[in-house]
């Protein structure tokens, strides 16, 4: 590259990355503002002005952030932990026999393409009928529902790269299919059960529409109250900021280390990034 | 039963019946044992969900009361509802805007962002930050940086000597929402598009360099056609997530100033007025919808799929 092109690259580049970076940035920079310094006109205060963590006190005090942050943790550990066993066995039986001739691996993937208010109107009423509004266990079924068909298709590809030579020859030493499938297979696809896990932790950590049709006080998630601060009466744009800067730290921590697997994650396996 | 008469058609005398355990990880029956637990779950999240709402999409039903039959008036109704029709054509519209957005700006950058440079991880790690990032959030942080008086896009607007602008207005709200999405999702069809310039045979653009081929004939005849099954991959997977877009109008108007999409209208209709009959219409109707945008797509994808390993 010529010294020319090298500036426009990192011209082109930098303005990219401020455009991405910037929005995030922002969260933060809002989330330690004086409300008078959020409700402000003057372009120098976007980024000059004092620091002050009335916000995140104001969110603590006066907000149920700590238990419903809880809530959030409690129902996407425990869905992601349902979802891994029962997609992790699907996966296998799918990447090595191809059970169903593809017709039930596309009905699972389908799952995934429900508009999500064709399951919350049957839903709803059940719930509403058994009881189950409003608790956690409710809402941590609903999660296990929309994450099993993204898991066990992202799951079908790492499986699909153990070689069945393997365990032909574990057969032979005399394994039995379920001391292959435990022994032989699990131990190979630990990374691609680490990166299945991480991602259905961040869809459940980020899921919206079940979670604010389902819960009202007891198990309500995070991201539910931090949309009740945005109402039609008054906008709490300080908590607000400071709630969601707590709320997205995990999963751009996890985009920063996960990097390499992001597009492929996204892709079901697709694109090896 | 079956196994005991093979057994002793080879001659061996069956000792005992197999247990349930042994009868479930016979090499005949594991591969649909390891399935057990994923029907069970489709069979109670999938079919029930689809029969309660076929179902009820012929009756009229407040939640209280009893279910009204009234037969195929809820279709005859839809197909009529100015309302709908006008959801599901905006639905449309925001699957063509922020793909062919998403497809252009990340062809250019990946373009740009395919070779190999200093300092590659550090942007590819902050370009990817949005992807994992709630929608909800975003939507909402995108929300008070598009408020007229103190937003930061216009506060910056104005320090330039540019006219505010109004970003929630009827006209413009349904491009701000495409902005949000294609904000966050922009950086998704990059580094696909990347990972597909990087897996190029490079053999192929030495000869077409040699045989004098320009660099726009080259990227028009090589290029994009090896590109096209990644390119497909794009248009598929972000059709079954725009299809679906529900958060970032929950953050910014809540489809109000003519930016309501299919799943929202649904949504008011079941929850907001408790018409379960009618909302029960709608979701059959758009389910049915997208089982069969998503059909071709998934033939799509899989053929693709085929293509890239």
């Amino acid at each position: 590259m010529s010294t020319f092109g090298k500036i426009i690259f990192w011209v082109i580049t930098l303005f990219v990355l401020f455009i991405i970076v910037a929005p995030l940035a922002w969260i933060y920079l809002t989330a330690f503002k004086a409300p008078n310094d959020i409700f402000t006109t003057d372009v120098k205060k976007l980024v000059f002005f004092k620091f002050t963590s009335e916000n995140f006190q104001r969110l603590f005090r006066e907000f149920p952030f700590w238990p419903n942050f809880v809530n959030t943790i409690i129902i996407s550990a425990a869905s992601t932990v349902v979802v891994l066993v029962i997609s992790a066995l699907a996966a296998y039986s799918f990447a090595r026999w191809n059970t169903g001739r593809g017709h039930l691996l596309f009905t699972t993937i389908s799952t995934r393409m429900f508009p999500g208010v064709v399951a919350a109107i049957p839903f709803f009423v059940l719930y509403r009928n058994l009881g189950l509004l409003d608790t956690r266990f409710g809402l941590t079924l609903l999660h296990i529902y929309f994450n099993t068909s993204f898991a066990t298709f992202l799951l079908y590809g790492f499986f699909k790269e153990i070689p069945e030579e393997l365990e032909q020859a574990a057969m032979i030493d005399g394994y039995s299919r379920v001391d292959i499938f435990r022994k032989i297979v699990m131990p190979l696809v630990r990374p691609g059960l680490a990166v299945t896990a991480v991602f259905c932790l961040v869809w459940s950590w980020n899921e919206f529409l079940f979670s604010f049709l389902f819960t009202r006080v007891t198990a309500r998630p995070v991201t539910v109250l931090i949309s009740s601060f945005w109402g039609s009466i008054e906008v709490q744009y300080g908590p607000m900021a400071a709630g969601a800067a707590i709320v997205i730290l995990p999963t751009l921590v996890i985009a920063w280390f996960m990097q390499r697997y992001i597009i492929r994650g996204l892709t079901f396996g697709a694109v090896k990034g | 039963m079956k196994e005991a008469m093979t057994y002793e058609a080879a001659g061996y005398r069956l000792t005992r019946k197999p247990t349930i355990w042994e009868t479930l990880t016979s090499e005949r029956y594991f591969k649909w044992t390891l399935l057990i637990p994923l029907i069970v779950l489709l069979g109670i999240f999938m079919i029930y969900p689809l029969l309660y709402c076929a179902y009820y999409s012929f009756h009229q039903w407040g939640m209280r009361g009893n279910a009204l039959y009234v037969g195929a008036q809820n279709y005859r109704q839809l197909l009529n509802d100015k309302a709908f029709l006008e959801a599901l054509y905006r639905t449309f519209k925001v699957l063509v805007i922020c793909i062919v957005s998403e497809l252009l700006i990340g062809l250019g950058l990946a373009l740009l962002w395919s070779r190999e440079f200093r300092g590659e991880n550090v942007v590819r790690g902050l370009a990817l930050l949005p992807l994992l990032v709630a929608p909800l959030i975003l939507s909402l942080l995108w929300n008070f940086m598009f408020e007229y008086d103190f937003g930061a896009v216009n506060i910056v607007l104005q320090s330039l000597g540019l006219n505010k602008i109004y970003w929630w207005s009827p006209e413009r709200a349904l491009y701000s929402i495409c902005f949000i999405t294609i904000w966050q999702w922009f950086p998704f069809a990059t580094f696909v598009l990347v990972a597909g310039l990087r897996s190029l045979p490079k053999d192929v653009f030495e000869a077409a360099r040699v045989d004098g081929a320009s660099s726009w004939y080259t990227f028009r005849r090589l290029t994009l056609p090896m590109l096209s099954p990644l390119i497909m991959i794009v248009i598929v997977l972000r059709t079954m997530w725009l299809i679906r877009l529900f958060d970032p109008l929950y953050g910014t108007t809540r489809g109000g100033v003519q930016t309501e999409l299919l799943d929202w209208i649904v949504y008011r209709t079941a929850f907001v007025y408790f018409d379960i009959g009618y909302g029960s219409t709608m979701a059959t109707f758009s389910l049915v919808l997208t089982m069969a945008i998503c059909a071709i797509m998934f033939r799509i994808l899989m053929k693709a799929l085929g293509g890239t390993k």
